[in-house]
């Protein structure tokens, strides 16, 4: 009993590591540039059919694809803040919400068309493997994708707090406008906070690719995990969407293992509505210092 | 301002006619599929914008109160024998019962809060109505038994009937707005839509006003679900509680014009009339063209005129009725 409470929790611990990549940056672009991104999920799918070209045509492995769709994502991720997401700062929630919205749908769909609703996966030859640790089953796959997860969130946490640029961030995201009053040229902080956001998800895309399939919907299953995540550990808190998120990695675990295997969800859903009634604001607070 | 309204009056009523008639005119049952869809997410629209564009509460599940429709008159048709005609009131009651928890949970969150809260609910619904296998089918969903000719349970063999009664409802849900538009309750909810606090120090009961607003928007939303069962014989969560849904309730009345009485219908005949074309010219198959196409249009709008397409349609027909007004006044000079 004991060893099965444990086991879930690593295995929830191990899938939130995935979840947290989605959700910081949902949140990051959220306390920047004040934009519910509705399409982060589809670029995790875009990372994850990146790193699933690269290995079927080229034998990639989709750790090492991970150096191509992080600075690809980068790219589309400035490109998006400049082209599309500038457009609606300005106006008010109907814009913001449906213009990332409607690119999301945008997104999907395009997928639907170039490469089917089939699902693919990659062999790798640690797909298989696990470590076995006194009756406990990890798979090595996974461990990879958790400490990669961990190590990037990680590398943001000191990036926001040492580097001028994480601190210019930061201090956009706590006002706006007397950052630009201090010289921060908001264009330039926004384009790169989306940016590292979508690299993220580049990130959790191509690190899920080991173990789990792509098909055009495969992002709405993160971003989902992602918004009840952020909205728990209040949006634009990017410790918070961490901690939430490996909260939600295990809640899902336990639902699916003790309630049933269709009721992750709804243990997560179950979890977000509770939060929304006893603390609308989420667990964890402002922006994190 | 006396001219404009009567001859607003006259574009309703000759629209309306050509309403009427058009099955009347059409005998395929492909065109009339087609308008059948219009109609139906006009309804969604109509129902979506008295929350979304009134109140501006920009709700991504209102598929939970067409399911709830859908799914209450089939429980009560199938287990129980009674009639959809009573099925869909009584799940219009049961949308507006559950319109209240739903409302008490996520009136207090604003903007992007709002919308994830009912994306969740509206998923959690259909994840519920997947393990309901013993009272509810579960995910294999169930037929609507065919009876051929049954006027009395909302099921006949010609098309048109559906249509009518698509019609119906539609100028209920448009009559329903027109006379907000025009009382206190109309002027509230664009107080709350436009900024809630300054709603609130002015004296209006923001939530309340919410509250009433979603218990109508609801309400209006199930008819369409026990309306859209009955046509295709047939629900399971996935159709009844499809996110599509919602998309498309939010979709025709922010492309048609958010908070215009008018805005979903024209929505809806642009967005439906666009995916049939795209049908006809692609054939199936396509996966994923027509939605692709929905969010390019979508993206255009909000860039180009956030405000929807009624706004060029009205700029358009006053230049036309300004420049004719112009040559009537110029010709007696003229001649």
């Amino acid at each position: 009993m004991l060893t099965t409470i444990v086991q879930a929790v690593v295995n929830g611990l191990l899938i939130g590591g995935i979840y947290a990549l989605v959700s910081i940056g949902v949140t990051l672009i959220f306390g920047v540039v004040k934009i519910v991104n509705f399409a982060q999920g589809e670029f995790v799918m875009i990372g994850m059919y990146i790193s699933y070209f690269l290995a079927a045509r080229f034998g990639v492995d989709p750790l090492i694809s991970l150096f191509v769709s992080m600075p690809l994502l980068f790219v589309i991720g400035v490109l998006l803040q400049h082209f599309l997401i500038r457009r609606v700062l300005a106006l008010g929630d109907m814009p913001q919400i449906f213009l990332t919205f409607a690119l999301s749908l945008l997104l999907v769909n395009m997928a639907l068309l170039l490469f089917t609703a089939d699902y693919r996966t990659v062999q790798t030859p640690y797909s298989e493997t696990a470590i076995h640790l006194g009756g406990l089953y990890v798979p090595i796959a996974k461990l990879i994708a958790f400490a990669v997860a961990m190590m990037l969130s990680g590398l943001l946490g000191v990036f926001l707090r040492i580097t001028d640029l994480g601190k210019a961030m930061r201090a956009a995201a706590q006002s706006r406008d007397v950052a630009m009053l201090m010289g921060i040229n908001p264009d330039r902080v926004f384009g790169i906070a989306v940016g590292v956001a979508l690299a993220l998800a580049g990130a959790a895309g191509s690190l899920l690719m080991p173990f789990y399939p792509v098909y055009p919907l495969v992002g709405q299953v993160f971003v989902l995990m992602a918004f009840v995540a952020v909205v728990l550990g209040t949006l634009g808190n990017v410790t918070g969407a961490l901690l939430a998120s490996l909260m939600m990695g295990v809640a899902e675990s336990l639902g699916i293992q003790f309630v049933g295997a269709d009721s992750g969800l709804i243990v997560v859903f179950a979890m977000l509505l509770l939060t929304l009634a006893i603390r609308p604001k989420g667990l964890f607070g402002g922006w994190s210092r | 301002m006396q001219g404009a309204l009567t001859s607003r009056g006259l574009w309703v009523c000759a629209l309306a006619a050509a309403a009427l008639a058009l099955p009347l005119l059409i005998s395929s049952g492909f065109v009339i599929d087609i308008f059948i869809r219009i109609l139906l997410f006009a309804l969604i629209g109509v129902a979506w914008n008295l929350m979304g564009g009134y109140a501006k509460q920009l709700s991504l599940g209102h598929a939970a109160y067409f399911g709830l429709g859908a799914y209450t008159s089939t429980i009560l048709l199938i287990r129980f024998g009674v009639s959809p005609w009573i099925g869909m009131l009584a799940g219009g009651a049961v949308a507006m019962l559950a319109s209240l928890p739903i409302g008490a949970l996520c009136f207090r969150l604003r903007g992007p809060y709002f919308a994830i809260a009912t994306i969740a609910i509206a998923q959690g619904l259909m994840l519920l109505f997947l393990k309901f296998r013993d009272f509810a089918w579960g995910a294999e969903g169930t037929t609507i038994p065919n009876l051929g000719q049954a006027p009395l349970m909302m099921q006949f063999e010609s098309k048109a009937p559906y249509y009518y009664i698509l019609l119906a409802l539609l100028a209920v849900g448009l009559a329903i707005t027109w006379r907000i538009e025009r009382s206190w309750m109309g002027y509230y909810l664009v107080a709350v839509g436009e900024d809630e606090d300054a709603a609130e120090a002015v004296g209006v009961d923001s939530l309340l006003i919410k509250r009433n607003i979603y218990l109508l928007s609801a309400f209006l939303t199930a008819l369409a679900g026990t309306f859209y069962v009955q046509y295709i014989y047939f629900i399971d969560p996935n159709t009844a509680f499809s996110f599509n849904v919602s998309v498309e309730a939010a979709l025709v009345s922010i492309v048609g014009g958010i908070g215009a009485l008018w805005g979903p219908v024209i929505g809806a005949v642009l967005l439906e009339a666009t995916s049939a074309l795209l049908q006809s010219w692609l054939g199936g198959g396509h996966g994923g063209v027509q939605l692709s196409v929905y969010s390019l249009i979508l993206i255009t709008v909000i860039l180009w005129r956030p405000s929807g397409l009624i706004g060029v349609l009205t700029d358009a027909y006053g230049r036309v009725v300004r420049a004719t007004a112009a040559y009537a006044q110029k010709a007696p000079l003229d001649g």
